[in-house]
């Protein structure tokens, strides 16, 4: 057996690798002062893995690599380029953060490209065997990340209970692996399909599945499998908690993607009550504890933990009719909005907190006095995830919501009336933070001269506010492009 | 062949190692019961491998044993850390952030 | 007794009498030495350094070399079944895996040049 290799379909994979060893061969060799050098190149790297993205698109049609355990198709062309940005975005809100303090920086550029190169063969994984790796490999990076600040005990605890819970979930999810394996007698995706539309649903299977997902649903942080995202989210350097709850989560669910619709898709009847409660579960309990909330980091590790919940209701009513395809478009598309919205609320947090020091949010009062542009931004973010019209978070819920009237079914009906209340509930959190930032005093000691933020910070608003913005504006071209990635299915 | 002795030596394996996560406060054992449980994991694999006869079971515990290693190696430096700031490995020192 | 059974059974004679061997060897030891306990002698030996409570009593220096070896020792594992079948793959199995150990040899790198394998 020759293995075959297909270096254009490896191409991006192959750049983003080689721009991981040049940054960390580049680190020893810099003095200490051009650090920032090793910055310029994985920026570099990664928007030059885009170009063989860009010519993959174009020619179009199915790569099957190393026996179909890694297929580059538009699905995995779509979810690659969005972890790319994601990861560029990253390097852009964490330069001057992780250049400021002493941290160390050529290391934490490898880690972050490291995770994203799991992401991306995550996007093509159509194996058992591979989506186990490219989770490790998503998960393992981000282990150190949370634990970047060496000296500071929250950073500890951050990374002590991410890992814990990690390597729990990895076990639990392998466990119920092992015995699909065991049931299917296959680890490619399509050998599990086709054992399970021609078994119907033994109990074993039913098992074995619930295991997997629940393996999943910790690294999704789905209710109520959620309790270790604020704490890590809250413990972590921010930029890693910015990285955390948009890269790693859209990671996850890339694989929760592609292991039910791929694999699991004919045993429905034993994945999709599972994720319905999953799904009403992380609306609700995210929603409701977000607005009790004080800290900014905090009650946006909750509401990431609610919008979890809305991305799960696609999968909740996949099972039935017609709505197969709807319901994968919409969590591609919501996945691929809720990036740049909460990439850019991140990174306008970030620039605020160079001001206020703090993450409470009554220390972002009156933000408008002295960085209106800041303020207009954050708002238009807050507005987004809230789904306010013309703001894209607009449309990830309206194909959310289309997906569940395709379905139709009561479940499906009930499970949309939920992620309604839900919506209404979280307007008001979202609305509680513009309003502190417009129309609440500022705190004692606030400087109140205007605020000067670094280029890549306002590079990095620019880049997920415009998306924002023309995504809500012309939703077709973020609905043409679901369309284009549905159509792998 | 036998297949059934090696499943239940498995959950047993995996259920142990459940408990001691959930029970034991000292990191490097907490580490030890994940250990077990991946270990329970392997177990299944390869039974169902012989069961089946077929190899793709066997690779797939090649990469869990190497990327258990890793984990490990990871896990360890955090626990170290953790030890160095608080001078204990006791996990139920970390709680300052809640819920 | 079936001939299931039977087998086990040579296996318990085999763990009598090495029990019982060992409890012998153990016993006419302590009947024999002289008993005079001091602090020092219940410390692990460990190459001479100080050995740190809390950590089932070594030293957290080794953690490195330990840590080290095992990902090395482990990542071998994908070699033997590569060198098996070397034949068969050709050449780009060749250039795989030594792409594998070149990245491999640059984690070693990484923690020579930042000074880990010094004993300081």
């Amino acid at each position: 057996m020759k293995v075959h290799w297909d270096l254009h379909a490896l191409a991006p994979l192959v750049a983003v690798t080689v721009t991981i060893v040049v940054v960390l061969i580049a680190d020893f060799f810099f003095e200490y002062r051009e650090r920032f050098k090793t910055y310029q190149l994985a920026a570099f790297g990664t928007l030059a893995a885009l170009i063989p993205i860009i010519t993959l698109a174009r020619d179009g049609g199915t790569r099957s690599l190393f026996g179909g355990a890694f297929v580059v198709d538009t699905y995995t062309l779509a979810f690659q380029g969005f972890f790319l940005i994601v990861a560029y975005v990253t390097l852009l809100i964490s330069v001057d953060h992780i250049g400021e303090g002493d941290y160390y920086q050529g290391e934490f550029y490898v880690l972050v490209l490291t995770s994203t190169l799991g992401m991306m063969i995550m996007a093509g994984a159509r194996d058992l065997i591979t989506i186990f790796v490219a989770l490790e490999m998503i998960s393992i990076p981000t282990f150190v990340l949370a634990g970047w600040r060496k000296h500071d005990t929250r950073s500890n605890e951050a990374a002590v209970k991410y890992f814990i819970i990690g390597v729990l979930s990895s076990a639990v999810m392998l466990y119920g692996i092992s015995m699909v394996y065991g049931l299917s007698g296959s680890t490619s995706l399509s050998g599990i399909a086709e054992y399970a539309g021609s078994a119907g649903t033994p109990a074993l299977l039913s098992i074995a599945i619930f295991l997997t997902i629940v393996g999943f649903a910790f690294k999704i942080s789905a209710v109520p499998f959620h309790f270790w995202a604020p704490d890590t989210y809250d413990g972590a350097p921010i930029p890693v908690t910015a990285f955390l709850s948009v890269a790693s989560k859209a990671g996850g669910f890339v694989a929760l993607l592609n292991v039910i619709f791929f694999g699991f898709y004919a045993s429905h009847t034993s994945w999709q009550p599972i994720i319905w409660v999953l799904a009403a579960l992380s609306m609700t309990v995210g929603n409701l504890v977000a607005i009790r909330q004080t800290s900014i980091v905090r009650m946006l590790a909750y509401s990431s933990i609610a919008q979890g919940g809305f991305m799960l209701v696609p999968f909740a009513v996949a099972g039935v009719g017609s709505s197969k395809h709807a319901s994968f478009e919409a969590v591609i598309v919501y996945i691929l909005i809720y990036g740049a919205m909460n990439l850019g609320m991140f990174a306008c947090v970030i620039a605020a907190m160079r001001r206020t020091q703090s993450d409470e949010i009554s220390s972002f009062g009156g933000m408008s006095k002295y960085s209106p542009i800041l303020a207009v931004m954050t708002s238009a973010f807050l507005f987004s995830l809230a789904g306010i019209p013309p703001l894209a978070g607009w449309f990830a819920k309206f194909v959310m919501f289309r997906s569940v009237l395709d379905a139709g079914t009561t479940p499906a009906v009930i499970l949309g009336v939920i992620a309604a209340l839900n919506s209404v509930i979280a307007f008001f959190y979202y609305a509680g933070v513009a309003r502190a930032i417009w129309f609440r005093e500022t705190p004692e000691g606030i400087d109140l001269r205007p605020l000067k933020t670094p280029f890549a910070l306002n590079a990095a608003i620019a880049i997920t506010g415009s998306f924002v913005l023309i995504v809500g504006i012309y939703p077709q071209v973020i609905a043409r492009l679901g369309e284009l990635a549905g159509a792998a299915l | 062949m036998i297949l059934n002795q090696f499943l239940i030596l498995a959950a047993v394996l995996f259920c142990i190692g459940i408990y001691g996560v959930l029970v034991r406060r000292n990191g490097v054992l907490v580490l030890m019961s994940i250990e077990l449980m991946l270990n329970a994991v392997n177990l299944n694999l390869i039974a169902f491998s012989a069961y089946l006869k077929d190899t793709s079971g066997q690779i797939f515990v090649l990469f869990v044993i190497t990327i258990a290693a890793a984990e490990v190696g990871v896990g360890l430096a955090i626990i170290l850390l953790l030890f160095r700031n608080f001078r204990s490995p006791d996990l139920d020192q970390a709680q300052q952030l809640k819920g | 007794m079936t001939q299931f059974y039977r087998n086990y059974l040579a296996v318990a004679v085999f763990a009598v009498a090495a029990l019982g061997m060992v409890g012998a060897m153990l016993g006419v030891g302590r009947l024999v030495r002289p008993n005079r306990p001091q602090p020092e002698k219940y410390i692990a030996y460990e190459a001479g350094s100080d050995p740190i409570r809390g950590f089932g009593q070594s030293n957290v220096r080794y953690y490195v070399y330990a840590l080290l070896f095992v990902m090395f020792d482990v990542e071998a594992v994908f070699i033997f079944p590569w060198a098996i079948n070397l034949e068969a793959l050709g050449v780009s199995a060749l250039i795989s895996m030594i792409v594998f150990i070149l990245v491999l040899t640059l984690g070693l790198v990484y923690a020579w040049r930042k000074g880990v394998l010094r004993w300081a």
